[in-house]
């Protein structure tokens, strides 16, 4: 133990700032294997190779270009490879991934909140997730909040642990790609393989194949979290030039935003016309007009109001689910 | 026998839940009523986000739910509200008041007591507010 303490393992006495600092990263006689020169030399030709394939305006900056760059300028060792981010020298599939910087997050929890883009707009932006998107924004209102109420934060140990985390770095004008966020979900009914037979002259499409696995199961490409994204390659794939595509986007946000502010209204209207609030001195009474009848003959319907009789309460049921299983 | 409006209490324990029955009076408390006009959750909700937008300031509130109609049939034809059901009801004008603090002065002087019962219950939203105030 001493002898790996002294001889290679002494460079962990010193972290390495900005880098993972795995085992793997270093050779058996404690060099950074990144540092020597035959690392760098594939480097390069990797990095000649990501610059020919950029030649697309719509390509997004891979995660690796950024932080090249930056290293070439202040120091001169080159930027953690695949290779350096596996923690386990043994696990060779197992990489680390990178998290958000702190940078990114802020700059997504401002279009969110003060921009006011829907997560949606926000999450094919930056490549990120829709549930990340609403998750930092939901953590970054906590953080807000704690700061007005001078609560201490643990900033020295968030910027330890990302220290030792490859992160996605923010660049303003191209965004780099976090993860895959057109991912089709996997849906329980379509964890069954069947075998459907379908005569050739018929046209058997995705929606048919959806159709197949359950009869109210979406088609694939309406179940996707960005179909917007595949209806703009498509029009890049016909040849329409850059600005008509934007404009052609816009109009489509414009008229969903529409629609959404529509059915706002007409939910307020709802609630204003059925709904009688009386202020109380501590509360306030909502009153809420329905029909009593509306229980049905029987009194057993789903739609009458109130605390039913005969028959007994169905929450120690087996397979009654209590905790909220969503979050609004 | 008296026909009442009153509350019966469901829900579970320190979870308070009530139906608002019309029953007769001599009947149990959780038996089976005459009618089902709606609930009262008497524990105060928490303002939802979009609310407390627009009001600027956040109130809780209790949820009520009550078919009008139906309880303007049972006081006109005479069923008696319980004392907390009475409160509910006066709140959206179908009964007068009983009671209210700032007519502890009124009392005092000249104005006649408020009407109760049968008569009071026959007057509708309009009226009943144009003599509380």
């Amino acid at each position: 133990m001493w002898a790996w303490l002294n001889g290679p393992g002494r460079v962990f006495h010193q972290p390495l700032p900005q880098s993972t600092n795995y085992l793997g990263a270093y050779d058996k006689s404690g060099r950074l294997i990144r540092g020597t020169t035959r690392a760098r030399k594939s480097d390069e030709d990797k990095s000649a190779q990501a610059k020919d394939g950029e030649e697309d305006d719509d390509a997004l900056t891979e995660l690796e270009k950024k932080p090249q760059e930056n290293n070439e300028d202040e120091n001169s060792l080159p930027p953690e490879t695949l290779e350096d981010l596996r923690p386990f020298p043994l696990n060779r599939e197992f990489r680390s991934q990178p998290v958000l910087s702190v940078e990114l997050r802020d700059a997504i929890y401002n279009r969110v909140v003060r921009d006011g883009l829907s997560v949606k707009a926000v999450s094919a932006e930056f490549r990120v997730e829709m549930a990340r998107v609403g998750a930092v924004v939901r953590l970054k209102a906590v953080e807000e909040q704690w700061i007005k109420e001078n609560k201490r934060l643990a900033t020295p140990y968030q910027r330890a642990v990302l220290d030792m985390l490859p992160r996605t770095p923010y660049v303003p004008e191209k965004p780099v790609v976090h993860e895959s966020i057109n991912d089709l979900p996997v849906h329980q009914a379509t964890r069954q393989q069947i075998f459907y037979p379908a005569s050739e002259s018929r046209a058997f499409t995705r929606e048919d194949a959806g159709k197949v696995f359950d009869a109210t199961l979406l088609p694939a490409d309406a179940r996707i979290p960005h179909p917007e994204l595949i209806e703009q390659e498509k029009w890049r794939l016909a040849g329409m030039p850059k600005a008509e595509r934007e404009a052609m986007q816009a109009e489509l946000d414009r008229k969903a935003a529409q629609r959404k502010a529509e059915l706002e209204r007409r939910r307020k209207h709802k609630e204003d016309t059925e709904f009688k609030t009386v202020p109380g001195r501590r509360w306030d009474f909502k009153f809420q007009d329905i029909n009593a009848n509306a229980v049905g003959q029987d009194e057993r319907s789903l739609k009458g109001v109130g605390w039913r009789y005969g028959f007994p309460h169905e929450d120690r049921k087996r397979g009654q689910i209590k905790i909220p299983r969503n979050v609004n | 026998m008296v026909v009442k409006i009153r509350l019966a209490r469901f829900g579970k324990r320190n979870a308070p839940f009530y139906n608002i029955v019309v029953a007769h009076a001599r009947t149990a408390r959780n038996s089976k009523p005459i009618e089902v006009l709606g609930t009262y959750d008497p524990i105060p909700k928490e303002p939802r986000e979009s609310e407390a937008g627009n009001e600027g300031q956040k109130r809780k509130f209790k949820d009520i739910k009550l078919d009008t109609v139906r309880a303007k049939y049972w006081l006109g034809v005479g069923a008696q509200p319980s004392d907390p059901m009475w409160r509910i009801l006066a709140m959206i004008g179908l009964i007068e008041p009983r009671y209210r603090p700032e007519s502890q002065e009124i009392k005092s002087g000249s104005a006649p007591a408020t009407v109760r019962g049968k008569s009071a219950s026959k007057k509708l939203v309009p009226e009943v507010l144009g003599s509380a105030v």
